[in-house]
């Protein structure tokens, strides 16, 4: 096991009148344990050059292991590492081999956009028919992207 | 227009044999621009005790609402190890937060029921649960018929 700890701070001294000031840490177990996640896919960087569609995190058996899928408390990191407010890539779920595009359907679902500096901590479900973590840069333009995958 | 930023740690000291050490910070901006986020729900905390599925940020007419870009934060409080919400965005598991577990993400909204974030308590004896969005969305409401 390993101990892996991730804290969120938010915080505006104007979106509300009082303010908004919220931290949260959580150290990363495994499902229903206290014993801490202990694998992971490493800090992985791609560069896109099209703005094809990629399965960014396939299910299963992977060259990093083979996630625990369903019943899991695997999280997943990405950034888009540019710096463009314009430029953004499209992260959602399906299954990559649907036909259908991201936002063209409900077989694969957009979550949202990261534009240049963005970045997103989601649990990691990993089902083998719809758990594939979908990315579409907006741009033909260079896009890196970094993601890390901590899983059981 | 307001300034709203988020910042992320994560760090591991024996996860690999070298440590992890890991930091963001992003300033939360309109979809495509350099102006702020200015509109959020507040930071909910809420007592469920039923494992019936709810919407924490139903979207009535949220077609308008596709090309924006808000962020989402949840968070399981409880204390019992055992308990979690799995979180769905439409049809599909994004997976399970599991107590003291919290997530944060960007999300584009589209019409009602194609991509509503919705959590699923796993107990019914009580558990805590917290959570907001910040964004600049039409249309958001504590309340409708929204699934």
């Amino acid at each position: 096991m390993a101990t892996i700890n991730a804290t969120l701070s938010v915080s505006s001294g104007d979106l509300s009148s009082s303010g908004l000031s919220l931290s949260n840490t959580m150290t990363m177990t495994k499902a229903g344990t206290s014993t801490g996640l202990e694998f992971a896919s490493g800090l992985i960087r791609r560069k896109l050059t099209a703005t094809t569609e990629i399965d960014l995190v396939a299910t299963g058996a992977q060259a990093y292991g083979t996630p625990t899928a369903t019943t899991n408390a695997n999280k997943l990191y990405i950034k888009n590492t540019g710096s463009s407010s314009t430029d953004y890539i499209s992260v959602g779920l399906g299954d990559a081999t649907g036909a259908e595009e991201l936002d063209d359907g409900t077989s694969k679902i957009t979550l949202g956009k990261l534009y240049g500096g963005e970045w997103m901590l989601i649990p990691y479900h990993g089902a083998t028919n719809v758990g594939d973590v979908l990315v579409a840069p907006s741009t033909a333009e260079a896009t890196t992207i970094e993601w890390m995958l901590f899983f059981e | 227009m307001a300034t709203t930023t988020a910042s992320l740690t994560l760090t591991s000291t024996d996860l690999f044999d070298d440590s992890l050490s890991l930091s963001n910070t992003s300033t939360l901006y309109k979809a495509g621009t350099t102006i702020g986020l200015d509109q959020t729900t507040g930071l909910t905390r809420t007592y469920v005790t039923a494992t019936t599925q709810f919407d924490p940020f139903p979207v009535v007419k949220g077609t308008t609402n596709a090309d924006e870009n808000g962020r989402v934060y949840i968070a399981n409080l409880s204390e019992e190890i055992t308990e979690y919400i799995i979180v769905t965005i439409g049809d599909l598991v994004i997976g399970r937060l599991y107590a003291g577990d919290f997530m944060w993400m960007p999300w584009s909204p589209k019409a009602q029921h194609v991509n509503d974030l919705e959590i699923t308590p796993s107990v019914a004896t009580g558990m805590h649960v917290e959570f907001m969005a910040i964004h600049n969305f039409a249309n958001i409401y504590p309340n409708s018929a929204d699934s």
